[in-house]
């Protein structure tokens, strides 16, 4: 599952080979730039769409791979840009519609290849380097240890769930069993939280984030 | 449900990345002095905890399904400070592995969810506990009313930032704040159901985990109670009603446009009979903006109100004694 966030993140291409901080400048600064652009130079966006495509496919991210986050992505923002127009009686907002839609999945391919080309380690390394506060990327590594733990002990109530009730009852009823469902793994990753806490402070932990490359 | 980038234009975004980030650090601050050398672990938790929770799907009884956005979850449990780094860490991982939401318009959705979902949200989720005295019924009642003027409130701060970005002429905002606001009170529900049960749950089992949750109930009185309970329905009303108020002179343009346009024939015509009904479909779309925000803003409400009623008030005695002969 660890391979399932940042999937072809540790593969081998030109594009992975880049320096870190190059990966995220360039993405930054096509993210910007597909922002910063009128609707009216919409050949830009074509540029643009067509540098992106570049990137993906000589980092060699397969085309299904793209199409499948595409299809997850699509109704989130169509929602969004679709409320526009319906606003207003259809008669006007298109143009508002369209410059949303093309931005967004601008942005939203290149954060997709920033993803791609890095694995998630090395964006920790890279953000602290950009002087990121030290506890925040503390606390995202930890998140990286353990939200797939959580995951795991999330699918076993689930499955444990399903075994039991076969997905049946009311609606109120399942809503009522999965917040409690969320109840109790919050219970228990706060106790597991506290366990780790105590763990470390076993090991010296007093709540300095120390690095291996700190002088 | 996130913002991505080019829907808000830059300098908003910038300016709503900048408070985010004052808020943010204000809070790393704060957390210095309350949680020490706990932040790590219990704040990273957190995060994954809500990360994970949200790929919980609520069945609505369509094809869609509804989750979690969590900021008064995490409020609830971590306090406000640490409840406002937590969903700001869970909104950059999302960004930067699931692309779900901007790297520019981060700081609007950190704004969003972060500040006014977890802090927001622990000031009215405090207060309406403070109100009703404490205890399991004020922390329930609390979080269910937050939870849903938390999702309230980020669809209202988003429609004026979409307004803010865009020039007036190309849009109508008020119809588009109706239609925002008026599903949004609808998504309000399921959040604060979601929050509401998940919260009681916690209550039973671990009432120390939650935050804050040592406040005592000042009197046992009923009627006194019931007096906090009209005070806690009072502040949510004029939550509701500062929402609320923008419409009152916002004129109806774009839909009445479409009334107009799409009018019927008038009762000259021969077909008027077969169409009779229909006649009064321009008048009630020429006043679906207000009709529609005031239905769910009152229906929004009395919902709340009954959720935090029946999740507050009744309360399982059983639990609540056991929960209590271990503490002791």
């Amino acid at each position: 599952m660890s391979n399932f966030w940042d999937r072809y993140g540790r593969s081998v291409s030109p594009c992975h080979r880049l320096p870190p901080v190059l990966k995220i400048v360039l993405a930054v600064s096509i993210i910007v730039a597909g922002v910063a652009i009128p609707i009216e130079f919409w050949p830009a966006y074509g540029v643009l769409g067509c540098v992106v495509f570049a990137g993906h496919s000589i980092a060699r991210v397969p085309m299904s791979y793209l199409i499948k986050r595409l299809l997850i992505f699509l109704p989130f923002i169509l929602g969004m840009a679709v409320s526009l127009p319906l606003s207003q009686g259809f008669e006007r907002g298109w143009d508002l519609m369209l410059t949303i839609l093309f931005r967004g999945l601008l942005s939203f391919l290149v954060s997709l290849w920033l993803v791609n080309v890095m694995p998630f380690e090395q964006l920790l390394v890279t953000l602290r380097r950009l002087r990121m506060p030290v506890v925040f990327v503390a606390i995202l590594a930890f998140m990286y240890r353990y939200v797939f733990v959580i995951w795991d002990e999330l699918d076993k109530m689930r499955l444990a769930w399903k075994t039991r009730s076969f997905g049946r009852g009311g609606l109120l009823f399942r809503w009522m069993t999965l917040a409690r469902m969320l109840g109790m793994l919050l219970i228990r990753s706060l106790g597991r939280a506290e366990r780790i806490h105590g763990a470390m402070r076993a090991r010296g932990w007093d709540g300095q984030v120390r690095w291996l490359d700190d002088r | 449900m996130h913002i991505q980038d080019g829907t808000l234009s830059t300098p908003v975004c910038l300016a709503a990345g900048a408070i985010s980030i004052g808020a943010v650090g204000y809070c790393l601050r704060q957390m210095r002095d309350s949680l020490a050398d706990r932040t790590v672990p219990l704040t990273g938790m957190m995060a994954s905890l809500i990360f994970a929770g949200q790929m919980i799907n609520f069945p609505i009884g369509l094809p869609v399904s509804g989750h979690l956005m969590g900021g008064v979850l995490a409020a609830t449990i971590l306090g406000p400070w640490a409840g406002c780094v937590a969903i700001t860490l869970v909104l950059f991982v999302q960004w930067a592995l699931f692309s779900d939401g901007g790297l520019i318009s981060l700081g609007a959705n950190v704004l969003h969810m972060g500040v006014i979902g977890a802090i927001g949200g622990y000031a009215v989720m405090s207060t309406v506990r403070k109100l009703l005295g404490g205890g399991y019924r004020g922390t329930v009642a609390g979080s269910v009313v937050a939870a849903w003027l938390s999702v309230l409130a980020a669809s209202a701060l988003f429609c004026a930032e979409l307004r803010l970005s865009h020039s007036p002429t190309n849009f109508a905002f008020g119809s588009l704040f109706a239609l925002t606001v008026t599903l949004h009170a609808l998504i309000g529900i399921g959040e604060a159901l979601i929050t509401g049960f998940a919260v009681s749950a916690i209550f039973q089992q671990r009432p120390d985990l939650v935050y804050g949750s040592g406040v005592e109930p000042a009197s046992r009185a009923r009627v006194a109670e019931v007096g906090r309970f009209l005070g806690a329905g009072l502040v949510v009303a004029l939550a509701v009603g500062a929402f609320l108020s923008p419409f009152a002179s916002s004129m109806p343009d774009g839909l009445e446009a479409v009334a107009e346009k799409f009018s019927l024939p008038t009762s000259d015509d021969p077909v008027s009979g077969f169409f009779a009904d229909y006649d009064r479909i321009p008048v009630s779309a020429s006043n679906w903006e207000s009709v529609s925000v005031s239905v769910a803003g009152i229906g929004g409400t009395l919902v709340v109100f009954a959720l935090a009623l029946l999740l507050g008030f009744v309360q399982p005695r059983r639990q609540t004694t056991l929960a209590e002969a271990t503490r002791e």
